[in-house]
């Protein structure tokens, strides 16, 4: 088989992994716990972080990237899997109202629609994305993004008060 | 909405048009174009509301774009206006073909901010349940993969295989589609009285038809070889690049199924193996898709044995109210890897709920691989990923 998938103990490789993100880059906060390992980085250094998980840990599979808003800040996760048990989480927040980060979509090539997604519905615009249209939404008059705290709904509902 | 120096290129609707020929040698002395063709949103052999720009060279397709969202219903914008329970039904329309794998991820997931424990028999059935549905998908997908080709009978059977199945979930569940069966904390309900050796019965049968009904019946057809070999072809490396996961990642080779190597529930005590072939096409495809209804029905077997007795809900509270924090679950769905990340506040409501739908991701390949493919052959490509409009645009 052409692909090769990490091999050996969970925990070895988990320690591997975090010494390799620590070796090269300015890691802000790491945690390992059970089979994860999560790394804070800023938000210039992912692409770089990206292409060492990648390249150099060989870690092959990225799941997905989810954006959170945290009115004031944009919360991104990047979500990596070795395949064979193993999960890296890189995490990283854009300060301000207009998020703009790189892409990575160079690094891992299915990054592109989960990149498109991220930018339809909460404005974030990578860098370097060789097609950033929107995914869902139509693409023509409408200047919303719809996934914004800011984006109100008519049905807002509370549940204060209930017990 | 985005200032102009923060748009980058890429804002038209479509990709432009290439121009560039199947085979510029021959047509340069004619003077031929491509054409631009729509293909859907309302097509009826497509899998539900897909628009694909198709670029033709002849009947060659130099270039496929596909525009999705015709049946965007804002899950995730609707998940963050209801309490953690009330989401559950929302997830059950997300995939409407696998439900019961939407339900597990997403009380895979708050469960991982609560504090609770999951009775061992609730974790049973949940597993028989997901195995149950994943039957319910796969059979059916061979069945509109060998419509799409011509060939009318095997729907009937695969229907009629659904059928059955319907009414075994309508027993245990109460509704034959949307079932809102597993909760937070365990399932609905116990299993009703009789229903263990019921659904022994149906999986015996099941086992005995499949080699008549779907494989002698399909295999060995010439038509279906011709449409589908060679069709498709996704080597290993474009798969694990692209990111897919399910039985188009496992045709080509990579043995990956998030049972086996995340395992969560129930499947940690359960032995299986993991269905691969080594091809990569459509055909590949149908076989790895025949290989997992008979390790579900393995599984069911070694489940029903050995189901332990108890109670099936834990104790979660009156009000669920998850700590603060992410929860990430994954499930394997018969499309692949279904990734729920929940953000909580520690309110009633979730902050952020983020779906990673299979689909989403699997259909990216037709931008790589429907070029250089016949304009017929999409439909059996489209049969290789399989997907769900539901799910690929939730």
């Amino acid at each position: 088989m052409a692909v090769t998938l990490p091999e050996g103990n969970l925990e070895t490789r988990l320690s591997r992994y975090l010494e390799g993100f620590n070796n090269r880059h300015g890691i802000e906060d790491s945690l390992v716990e059970g089979d994860l390992v999560l790394v804070v980085v800023k938000p210039d250094d992912v692409p770089a972080v990206l292409t060492t998980a990648r390249e150099a840990l060989g870690i092959l599979h990225l799941s997905f990237i989810t954006v959170v808003d945290r009115q004031g800040s944009f919360e991104l996760t990047y979500e990596l899997l070795d395949l064979r048990g193993a999960q890296v989480r890189v995490r990283t927040t854009i300060e301000g109202e207009e998020p703009v980060i790189g892409s990575v979509t160079g690094i891992y090539p299915t990054a592109n629609w989960h990149e498109r997604e991220a930018y339809d519905m909460f404005g974030v615009a990578f860098k370097g994305h060789p097609d950033l249209r929107r995914l869902y939404m139509w693409q023509d008059h409408f200047d919303h993004h719809p996934l914004l705290k800011s984006f109100e709904i008519s049905t807002r509902r509370t549940f204060e008060g209930l017990r | 909405m985005l200032s102009e120096e923060r748009r980058t290129e890429g804002t038209a609707l479509t990709q432009p048009a290439s121009g560039r020929l199947a085979n510029p040698d021959i047509r340069d002395e004619f003077g031929l174009e491509t054409i631009d063709m729509n293909m859907g949103p309302q097509h009826p052999a497509m899998h539900g509301l897909l628009r694909l720009i198709l670029e033709l060279d002849g009947e060659t397709v130099v270039r496929c774009d596909p525009v999705m969202g015709y049946l965007h219903r804002s899950k995730e914008k609707i998940s963050e206006n209801r309490m953690y329970p009330a989401v559950i039904p929302i997830t059950d329309r997300i995939d409407y073909m696998n439900n019961m794998a939407m339900e597990y991820g997403y009380c895979l997931a708050v469960e991982k901010l609560l504090d609770v424990e999951i009775p061992p028999r609730a974790d049973a059935i949940r597993a028989l349940m997901n195995e149950f549905s994943r039957i319910m998908s796969h059979i059916p997908s061979l069945g509109f993969l060998l419509l799409e080709l011509g060939a009318f009978t095997p729907i009937l059977y695969a229907f009629r295989e659904r059928e059955r199945i319907q009414s075994i979930m309508e027993a245990v569940t109460g509704a034959r589609m949307m079932f809102h069966y597993i909760r937070l904390g365990g399932v609905k309900a116990d299993l009703p009285e009789g229903m263990p050796e019921t659904m022994w019965e149906y999986i015996e049968g099941l086992e005995s038809h499949l080699q008549p009904d779907f494989i002698d019946l399909i295999e060995g057809n010439e038509i279906f070889i011709a449409r589908t070999r060679g069709v498709g072809k996704i080597t290993p490396e474009k798969a694990v690049e692209m990111g897919l996961t399910g039985v188009p990642l496992r045709c080509t080779g990579v043995e990956f199924d998030v049972r086996k190597h995340y395992p969560y529930g129930w499947y940690k005590n359960l032995d299986f193996d993991v269905v691969t072939d080594q091809a990569g096409d459509v055909e590949a495809s149908y076989r790895c898709r025949i290989g997992e209804v008979r390790q579900s029905i393995r599984m069911i077997k070694q489940i029903l044995e050995n189901l332990p007795e108890g109670e099936v809900m834990g104790d979660t509270g009156r009000r669920i109210r998850p700590t603060e924090g992410d929860g990430i679950a994954r499930v394997e769905s018969a499309r692949g890897e279904y990734a729920v990340h929940v953000v909580s506040d520690g309110s009633d409501t979730p902050y952020r709920v983020h779906y990673r739908t299979p689909c989403t991701v699997n259909m990216q390949l037709l931008q790589e691989i429907v070029p250089g493919h016949y304009l017929p052959d999409i439909m059996p490509i489209m049969g290789l990923i399989d997907p769900v409009s539901g799910a690929w645009d939730k």
